[in-house]
């Protein structure tokens, strides 16, 4: 369990023929090229195992996913409504439970996984969301964070980042894209003082799949947000997702750090930062941004960063 | 196609497949240590015993892991003389490594706390399932590290304790190993992979853009040696600066 450092993302070459060859995820999906998205899901699904349940609200990964008779999943999956995948899943939950106390299934030791889009988890899924980790239902549930509400056009959510144009939040001449700072969605996790609350990239595949194993291992609800590149929404190259992902962590853009029982732990520091401009210049949605903007942009993120490992470092006293 | 019970129900299989390999693919828990997919079984660990009865009427106590199935064989994974028996290795376990999180998890879910043997060494956490040498051997192809000596003297060493020669510090053993007794940190432009007993360090290459360290340089020259028409040009840029 301790494993996870900062030198996941450093295995190479021969670790990958190590990791379990079993893809309760198939290939053939209807995703677009390059989608960051579904190639979390997959890791989530290789980390996650047969032995699951998975409930997926509304959104790109549902779609793309599931269309008769072009259905990509392994494992028994159940499709709900954009609002109410954490609710699903915790009838589920409630269901195996019961189930084992009768003696109808030999144990209830069967992982429940609920999936949304930041759409469906930042905005409308919200307070199923809640109420699941509040009642505190043994099961992991995993936000894909692009950015928007990408399946239905891009349109911002309260996910998309300060600057980033959207088709509701366009970049003209009155307004420079989003008007908004992102929402801190793990925090309002871990406000539901839960035991396990992490940030995952698929550019670090070791380390998300880790901490998907974490987030199901741990007994009660477990919240992980992946970071999840649309070269769609983000008008970037195709041939990027796992680049964009990285320079995402190593500008501080999009930290990874985890919440065990209240205490943070950055598990991918970044002791000195690369300049945002790299990072931005990449997406076209960031494209209308002045040196200026990206100036106050970056300080932000850095501060956000800084408190980020002050919090890491005074618990870990 | 055969079949096969376990725990009373029937299950079809190949021939040749493991116990474990059929239980595992019908949701039927049976714990392990040293056994992945990657690299051949090796049954050293004893957890994954299992109770089998042949048609032949031969019963025996087996290893999940190595024990192949035949048609019309009988097995249980959770009766009392498995359980008896499992509670019996999980206690050598805890005795023989004191300081892993993993053998206490799976120890805890035998009901299994304390152990009645003397403790061998404080603060071990290798359960000598030889993974890490399995995986440098079969996958990585180095046989960089091996077990040495015999008994209680057994250990993951390099050999004559100092030779780190075969290394490239690709991380597998790292990865690999169940009960993290091997660790690997990336500090100050240097590798340092800890095995239970030694310490072997790496200089790392830095990116020519961003000065990052990324790669140890053993690994480039590895590369370079294994695959004609390689060029160390390739190893210029890091991963997140390349184009
Ligand atoms: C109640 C309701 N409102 C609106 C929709 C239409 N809708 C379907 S998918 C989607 C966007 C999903 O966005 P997100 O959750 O971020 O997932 P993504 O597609 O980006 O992966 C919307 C608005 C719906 N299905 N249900
Ligand atoms: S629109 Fe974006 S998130 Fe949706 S499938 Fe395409 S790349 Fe993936
Ligand atoms: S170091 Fe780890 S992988 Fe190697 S023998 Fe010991 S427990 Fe097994
Ligand atoms: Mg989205």
């Amino acid at each position: 369990m301790e494993k996870m450092t900062n030198n996941m993302q450093n295995y190479n070459v021969f670790v990958p023929r190590i990791v379990d060859n079993d893809e309760p995820y198939s290939s053939g999906h209807r995703g677009c090229v390059g989608c960051g998205e579904v190639l979390a899901m997959r890791l989530v699904a290789k980390a996650i195992g047969r032995n699951a349940v998975v409930c997926a609200s509304t959104g790109c990964m549902e779609i793309i996913s599931s269309q008769f008779p072009y259905n990509s999943w392994k494992i028994p999956w159940i499709h709900t409504l954009f609002e109410n995948s954490a609710a699903v899943a915790s009838g589920i939950e409630a269901a195996y439970k019961v189930m084992a106390r009768k003696g109808k299934i030999p144990s209830a030791d069967i992982s429940v996984v609920a999936m949304g889009g930041d759409g469906g988890t930042f905005d409308i899924g919200l307070q199923a969301l809640s109420g699941a980790l509040e009642r505190g239902h043994d099961f992991l549930y995993v936000c894909y964070d692009n950015e928007a509400y990408m399946n239905t056009g891009v349109q911002r959510s309260s996910a998309t980042p300060f600057g980033a144009s959207t088709s509701t939040s366009p970049a003209g001449k009155r307004r420079s894209g989003q008007h908004a700072w992102k929402k801190n969605m793990p925090s309002i996790a871990a406000a539901h003082n839960i035991p396990y609350v992490a940030t995952a990239c698929p550019s670090y595949p070791y380390d998300l799949m880790e901490k998907v194993k974490k987030g199901l291992a741990v007994k009660g609800p477990a919240y992980i947000q992946i970071y999840s590149s649309c070269p769609t929404g983000w008008k970037c190259d195709s041939a990027d997702a796992v680049k964009v992902g990285r320079l995402a962590v190593e500008t501080g853009a999009y930290p990874m750090y985890e919440i065990v029982n209240g205490q943070v732990n950055i598990t991918i520091p970044t002791p000195e930062f690369r300049p945002l401009k790299e990072y931005l210049e990449i997406q076209r949605r960031f494209r209308h941004l002045t040196e200026e903007d990206i100036a106050v942009i970056e300080e932000r993120l850095h501060k956000e960063y800084r408190e980020l490992e002050e919090k890491s470092k005074c618990q870990n006293k | 196609m055969i079949t096969v019970n376990i725990n009373g129900k029937d299950y079809s299989a190949e021939k040749d497949e493991t116990v474990l390999a059929v239980a595992k693919r019908n949701f039927i828990y049976i714990p392990t240590f040293c056994h992945n997919e990657a690299v051949a079984d090796y049954g050293s660990c004893r957890i994954c015993m299992v109770e089998i009865w042949t048609k032949k009427g031969k019963n025996k106590l087996v290893t999940a892991c190595l024990f192949p199935v035949e048609d019309g064989l009988k097995v249980e994974t959770n009766n009392e003389r498995v359980l008896f028996i499992r509670k019996n290795i999980a206690e050598l376990l805890l005795a023989k490594c004191p300081a892993s999180a993993e053998v206490a998890e799976i120890a805890a879910q035998l009901g299994v706390y304390e152990t009645k043997y003397r403790i061998e060494k404080d603060g071990n956490k290798c359960i000598l399932c030889a993974l890490c040498t399995r995986v440098c051997d079969e996958v990585v192809g180095r046989k960089a590290i091996s077990l040495v000596n015999r008994g209680i003297n057994r250990e993951v060493a390099i050999p004559f304790y100092d030779n780190a020669a075969a290394c490239i510090a690709c991380g597998s053993c790292v990865y690999i190993c169940p009960t993290n007794a091997i660790t690997m940190t990336d500090k100050d432009g240097i590798r340092t992979i800890t095995m239970p007993n030694c310490e072997m360090k790496f200089a790392l290459r830095k990116c020519n853009s961003c000065g990052r360290e990324w790669i140890p340089e053993k690994q480039v020259k590895y590369f370079l040696s294994s695959a004609p028409g390689l060029t160390i040009e390739e190893f210029d840029l890091c991963q997140s600066c390349r184009k």
